[in-house]
């Protein structure tokens, strides 16, 4: 067990050291990198991609992949966006309309995965193709803004938007003293039940994360403030983690993953598991979808476009195994925040797009690679 | 039997340490094995067996352990099970190490497939293998797919794959667990003339028949220390079971029967096949489960013992006619539906249907029972915490804590982590299924013990065993299947192995009705 914990702080802090890492290549290039301006850019356009990357992660860890979500979050903010300007439906309303048709669309996918027995591989990538399809007949292959004549609206404010610094600080307060009262209940109770308890790894680890938290409070607070999105993936990550740690349809996730047979023998309804893992994603894919067309400010045939795969390699670079039972939020944030720092890094460097990819790639398999050594010298020792 | 005293040792181990974490597995192990000679490796489950096997084939790698390997008095640094293989040592695994889609021949010959102008010569392959097989009696044919072979058959495959490597030293670990008798005669067989021919093997079962039968001499482990060696002929089964226990058993089977209640599951002329529209694999099964009895189902293997307890609990085959009630209202065929009405399965295959081998013994024992502590979906940990506690004590799982991954535990703890998980949802019935196979004598004893235990709480138990003493030991009835039917109904003195066997070979007719009682 000590082996397990050490390994996992290991894991989560080798990925902050390369994210450090990388940063600093970035800033040392280019000193704006690390302006509240450029900040308060990747952190609305990190939003979508972890928001996204985190449903996912329900997806993998029961061992399922989910390759429609970059199109399906195309259609979902596009539906949204044709309500809107095209319908006069009041935006609350087509954002809310939208979200449950994509729970809906995901929930039949899901259906069709666990009653017919079709790997989600290939029905996913049916959904692939068939949202694209769908998404460009919705738009009519135009450019649909989120919003009419530059007014604003519940669906253009999610990435416009910015929490008023005291504000700001007020909610990072709040975290941290919850963060430090969490971590020191759990400790309490593992001491109570004579479990390993390392009080001064917990202690750093929320001191840390509490500093960095005020850190990037202070900075965006320089720019505009905290903006909504941010508020939206932070709202996001704890619901996740929270069904994921603390509730039973988490446990079977990752009982799913690690043996199905034995999961439904144990009494795991796997399937209706399985179902509700989808559904969710419909949530997500319905949430990064506003938020991805809302930064873009209209839906148009490209929105969405490879983030699937964004999503799945922040996942791995987080130390989610593709063959399920293993992965955790705080680990996939980092996975995306690497895939996000690096592309917006890239951008301000003006590399052309031809760079971006390659870099992208070599950086996912380094990672993955970096990651099954660190597995593979933990579980000998 | 030749007597090996005297002769160079050919493999030894000495004050061999193996720490993993703070849990020492080995605490300094001796161990030789001479030239010509089988050596029997005996000691319950967790006792290090399986570590120092580890250990001596370098799959935990010189520098991981303390002290000293040594091949013909040559010093070993094995970082990897090649550099053990290139000495001539050849382990035989507990799991079968087998490609299922591939042939005999393509697996005994994998990673060393003979070539013809580059491509894989198939005719070469296919008869060395024939020869090879045929040489060493091996009753199966080179070109069969593995897939289609039993188990039996499949380890004697993996057997031939080690002869073709012409090893000085053969370590065999439980290699007749799942095998007939005809199989272990074969295997016996094989065992004997390769010592005749100056190979050297350690053989490792927890069936001591088999051990004096074959060994000429027997280590026994315990706690991970050599206990005692001892020249086969010089000693008897009591003194082993004893060195291995550390006290004396002299009751295998503690059954203490308890008055029987009323009746709890009702099956009635129940016939599945596996498939829809497939030929029955189980015809007119009825019996009757009351409240605090055992009720033994025996049958030779492919008699429908297992696939009766899954169809049973929802996993497996499709009803064509028949009924089961749980006190009179329809058992539900799904596992989810079966516990919350009070039956649970433990399953036989514990790594494929049992645990979740990457997760903690605490996140298994609790699987099955979550629902009781998370009532609106939000798990109480601190409950289950303590509830896991509980049961890793009373259960006697050995493990530095429950959050010990369960995949790092021996088989006998493994099986207690299954049987706790059952038992954690308090049923009703509990379907058990081979629960004792390839474990020691003292975890078996304790597996006993916790049937009188649930039986004497007014459990009804129903127990599929594939050996006659286990069953006619621990069962207050017994039904014997033979080919997916009833071959018989056995109660108090009618009971006996010639009996009990009689009726296992009943050629497939209208059999009896068991009778009421």
């Amino acid at each position: 067990m000590t082996a397990t914990q050490a390994k996992v702080g290991l894991r989560d802090f080798s990925m902050l050291i390369a994210l450090v890492l990388i940063s600093c290549v970035f800033w040392l290039m280019d000193p704006t990198f690390l302006s509240a301006r450029n900040l308060s850019q990747l952190a609305i356009e990190l939003s979508a991609t972890a928001v996204l990357s985190l449903g996912m992660l329900l997806i993998i860890v029961p061992g399922h992949i989910d390759l429609s979500v970059g199109s399906g979050l195309g259609l979902v903010g596009g539906l949204a966006a044709v309500l809107i300007t095209g319908h006069g439906v009041s935006a609350p309303l087509a954002l809310l309309v939208s979200a449950v048709v994509s729970v809906v669309i995901y929930a039949a996918m899901g259906a069709m995965i666990v009653k017919e027995k079709i790997p989600s591989f290939i029905i996913t990538l049916g959904g692939l193709l068939v949202f694209k399809g769908v998404h460009w007949l919705v738009i009519g292959n135009s450019t649909i803004p989120v919003v009419t004549g530059g007014s604003q609206n519940l669906y253009s404010i999610l990435t416009t938007y910015y929490l008023p610094p005291a504000l700001g600080y007020v909610l990072a307060a709040a975290i941290v003293v919850l963060l430090g009262l969490a971590a020191w209940n759990n400790l309490k109770k593992r001491k109570a039940r004579k479990l390993e308890a390392d009080t001064e790894a917990a202690f750093l680890r929320w001191f840390l994360s509490a500093q960095l938290l005020v850190l990037f409070v202070v900075v965006l607070n320089q720019y505009r403030g905290m903006p909504l999105s941010l508020l939206v993936l932070g709202a996001t990550a704890f619901v996740i983690h929270v069904i994921s740690q603390h509730f039973r349809f988490g446990r079977y996730l990752y009982a799913i993953g690690g043996n199905e047979e034995a999961a439904l023998v144990s009494g795991v309804p796997t399937g209706k598991v399985v179902v509700l893992a989808f559904a969710v994603m419909g949530v997500i894919v319905a949430i990064s979808g506003f938020l991805q067309t809302a930064f873009a400010g209209a839906s148009t045939t490209t929105t969405g476009a490879l983030m699937e795969l964004d999503a799945i390699a922040a996942c791995v670079i987080g130390g989610t195994s593709l063959k399920g039972g293993r992965g955790t939020v705080v680990g996939v944030l980092f996975g995306a925040l690497i895939m996000c720092v690096l592309l917006n890094g890239m951008t301000l460097l003006a590399l052309s797009p031809e760079m971006k990819f390659i870099a992208r790639g070599v950086v996912l398999a380094l990672a993955v690679w970096m990651d099954v050594r660190l597995s593979r010298s933990s579980a000998r020792a | 039997m030749g007597s090996p005293e005297g002769r160079e040792p050919v493999l030894e181990a000495r004050g061999l340490v193996k720490r993993f974490g703070q849990v020492l597995a080995l605490r300094g192990v001796d161990f030789d094995l001479r030239h010509a000679e089988v050596h029997a490796l005996c000691g319950e489950n967790g006792a290090g067996k399986s570590t120092l096997i580890k250990t001596l084939s370098g799959l935990y790698p010189y520098g991981s352990y303390e002290g000293e390997i040594l091949m013909s008095g040559q010093v070993q640094r094995f970082a990897a099970i090649a550099d053990s293989e290139k000495s001539g040592l050849s382990v035989i695994h507990q799991e079968l190490a087998l490609v299922p889609e591939m042939t005999v021949a393509e697996n005994v010959f994998l990673g060393h497939e003979p070539l013809r102008f580059g491509a894989v010569d198939h005719d070469r392959m296919l008869g060395e293998t024939d020869k090879l097989l045929s040489r060493w009696g091996i009753d199966v044919s080179a070109n069969a797919t593995i897939a289609d072979l039993g188990v039996g058959q499949r380890q004697l495959v993996e057997i031939a794959k080690a002869l073709r490597k012409e090893s000085k030293v053969l370590i065999l670990d439980e290699p007749s667990a799942a095998l007939t008798d005809k199989e272990v005669a074969t295997l016996l067989a094989i065992v004997r003339e390769l010592r005749s021919r100056g190979v050297s093997s350690v053989y490792i079962s927890h069936r001591l028949e088999e051990v004096f039968a074959l060994s000429d001499r027997i280590t026994v482990l315990r706690d991970g220390q050599t206990v005692v060696t001892l020249d086969t002929a010089k000693t008897d089964r009591a003194a082993i079971i004893a060195h291995m226990v550390g006290r004396e058993i002299d009751n295998l089977f503690p059954r203490r029967r308890s008055e029987p209640g009323k009746s709890l599951l009702t099956v009635k002329g129940l016939s599945v096949a596996e498939r829809r529209g497939e030929k029955a694999r189980l015809s007119d099964v009825s019996f009757d489960l009351r409240q605090g009895e055992v009720l033994g189902i025996g049958g030779l293997m492919g008699a429908g013992r297992s696939e009766l307890l899954m169809h049973l609990f929802g996993v497996w085959g499709d009803r064509m006619t028949g009924s089961v009630e749980l006190e009179k209202a329809p058992l539900a065929q799904a596992p989810s539906a079966c516990i919350e009405q009070g039956v649970v399965l433990v399953t036989e295959d514990r790594k494929r249907y049992g645990l979740v081998l990457n997760q903690t013994v605490g996140f298994n024992l609790s699987l099955s029972a979550i629902d009781e502590f998370s009532p609106h979906g939000f798990v109480d940990r601190d409950r289950e915490l303590k509830r896991n506690a509980e049961y890793v004590d009373s259960m006697r799982i050995k493990c530095s804590g429950q959050e010990t991954v369960a995949g790092t535990l021996s088989g006998g703890n493994q099986q207690k982590i299954v049987l706790g998980k059952a038992l954690m949802t308090k049923p009703k019935v509990v379907l058990l299924d081979e629960p004792t196979r390839g474990i020691d004598v003292g975890a078996k004893y304790e597996i006993y013990e916790l049937i009188n235990d649930l039986t004497a709480q007014g459990v009804a138990v129903l127990l599929v065993s594939s050996e006659l003493p286990e069953l006619i030991g621990m069962s207050d009835r017994i039904l014997m299947l033979a080919e997916g039917r009833i071959g018989g109904s056995f109660e108090g003195n009618q009971i006996s192995q010639e009996a009990l066997l009689a009726a296992a070979m009943r050629p497939s007719q209208r059999a009896p009705h068991p009778e009421e009682t």
